[in-house]
């Protein structure tokens, strides 16, 4: 990102300052505590035409995330595997400081770690969606839409992208002869995990859970966590200018896989809720 | 003192006819005056002006604003006044006239982002406006809780000598520095500070309803269960 370009609002030093000293209090600005995610809603199936998707509000933030299952040849070096791609987009009226025009850094940068937390989990079982090994795969498209940016889009996002996937009905396919075509039978993904996001942002020598747009603004670095059912750690990402010390990191853990299952069975409930109706 | 007369006006308008003297968003065309701006036009005795209802801050000479630095580069800040043109503050006004751009790092006495009480000391159409942070009062601004408000509604906030700013501070026990340009700083104990901002954002909101002193002070009354006095001029 160049030094002119604004991502965030702009805040005072002085703002900064208060938010401190109201960490140190325990309170943060919208009377949350340290360790507290903001009020988690899903939609499940909000678009009829999609195999799977989820809408998901995480306070302020809206993202949308839309999952299509397509016939496609494997990548070479994975003959036997299905093709898994995550595409972000942050609309213009999203936030004010977003401009139209292809995917910015930071955009790039949330796709894929939301692809990594799905991947390297190992949520979808990839080898069950090679249909016919070096010939014929089903590739699975995430396409991420951001409606409303209020902090946090790499947890809304990855708990919309995993809500979305173990919802996702396709197209069977079969092979008839030399050829591949799509039956009328309908399968689910082969999920094996469910993989949760967990980030947390560092402003000055504090560490809280789920900054929202002001926060994120005024926050010296962050990190990014997903574990796995199991709660074992399969993805990080840092961010920012600032540090964590290795202290700092393994209380986080400890504080992430906490709050991982808490989000998990927000997650299982919703989809739960979604398959009965 | 003289009765003022205020009406709703729109660019163009019509304000008064005969012997009056412009003074600020109107313009005069042989002995009428009419309107620049929508807002409330005021008649003071031959005074005519009109007060808008919204708008970024026109810089003044001698205006004393709040700024953020929005940018460093090796001679000057540069300042956000919540204006249409970003300020700029010359590294010679804080260092001296010694100032040195090899030996004189900026960062050392303000930061991006920092907040500062300034003074415009030059502007005109051909070049941004010129901040002086030397004299009376003038400088960072440490601490506080930085408030916008719409420039347009500065006045108001103030009052008639300062009575609206005394009031609230009085009130509330805070510190209230004012910048013209709409940028306000409170200073004060943590607890008292939300009460402050409330009236702040209730001076913002009614500034253009009669009766406001009174609004604010029956609201700062009923917020504190005692009552607040607030200072009578003549003729009101």
């Amino acid at each position: 990102m160049s030094a002119a370009e604004r991502k965030h609002e702009f805040v005072d030093s002085l703002r900064r300052r208060q938010i401190i000293d109201g960490l140190s209090l325990g309170k943060r600005t919208d009377g949350r505590g340290l360790t507290d995610y903001r009020e988690l809603k899903m939609e499940i199936g909000a678009i009829v035409k999609a195999n799977g998707s989820a809408m998901v509000h995480l306070g302020n933030t809206i993202v949308l995330v839309g999952v299509k299952v397509n016939l496609g040849t494997p990548f070479p070096d994975t003959p036997d595997e299905g093709i898994l791609t995550v595409n972000a987009d942050v609309l213009p009226i999203a936030s004010p400081y977003e401009e139209p025009g292809p995917p910015d850094e930071d955009t790039i940068e949330l796709a894929r770690v939301v692809d990594r937390g799905i991947r390297e989990s190992h949520m979808i079982d990839m080898s069950k969606l090679a249909i016919q090994p070096g010939k014929k795969v089903y590739s699975v498209f995430i396409d991420v839409t951001v409606l409303d940016v209020d902090g946090n889009l790499f947890d809304a996002v990855s708990y919309a992208a995993v809500a979305a996937l173990m919802t996702t009905r396709f197209k069977k396919a079969v092979v008839k002869g030399d050829e591949v075509i799509q039956s009328d039978k309908m399968m689910e993904m082969p999920v094996k995990t469910i993989p949760v996001s967990i980030t947390t942002a560092k402003i000055g020598s504090h560490t809280i859970l789920d900054p929202d747009g002001i926060e994120e603004a005024v926050m010296d670095a962050r990190l990014t966590t997903t574990f796995d059912s199991a709660n074992r750690l399969c993805a990080t990402q840092k961010g920012g200018e600032g540090w964590f010390t290795p202290e700092e990191i393994l209380r986080q853990m400890d504080i992430a896989r906490v709050k991982a299952k808490e989000i998990r069975s927000v997650i299982k409930e919703a989809v739960k809720n979604a398959k009965k109706s | 003192m003289s009765k003022i007369r205020r009406k709703f006006v729109v660019p163009g308008d019509l304000i008064v006819r005969g012997d009056y003297k412009p003074v600020a968003n109107v313009y005069r065309e042989g002995n009428s005056i009419y309107s620049l701006k929508v807002g409330l036009s005021e008649i003071e005795g031959r005074r005519v002006r009109v007060i808008p209802l919204s708008g970024r801050y026109a810089p003044r000479v001698n205006d004393v604003v709040v700024g953020i630095i929005t940018d460093i580069n090796p001679y000057a800040w540069t300042v956000d006044i919540n204006s249409f043109f970003s300020a700029f503050l010359p590294a010679t006004d804080v260092f001296g006239k010694r100032f040195s751009p090899e030996r004189d790092d900026l960062t050392s006495r303000l930061k991006l982002k920092d907040v500062i009480l300034a003074q415009i000391i030059s502007f005109d159409r051909s070049k941004d406006p010129m901040l002086s942070a030397q004299g009376p009062r003038l400088g960072p601004i440490r601490g506080g809780h930085l408030v916008k408000i719409s420039p347009v509604k500065v006045p108001r906030l103030i009052g008639r000598k300062g009575s609206m700013t005394r009031m609230i501070e009085e009130a509330t026990g805070t510190r209230i520095i004012i910048g013209q340009n709409g940028y306000v700083v409170i200073n004060g104990p943590p607890e008292k500070i939300p009460l402050a901002i409330k009236s702040i954002e209730m001076v913002e909101a009614e500034a253009h309803l009669a009766g406001l002193t009174e609004n604010i002070q029956n609201f700062l009354s009923k917020s504190l269960g005692r009552k607040i006095e607030s200072e009578k001029f003549d003729g009101e």
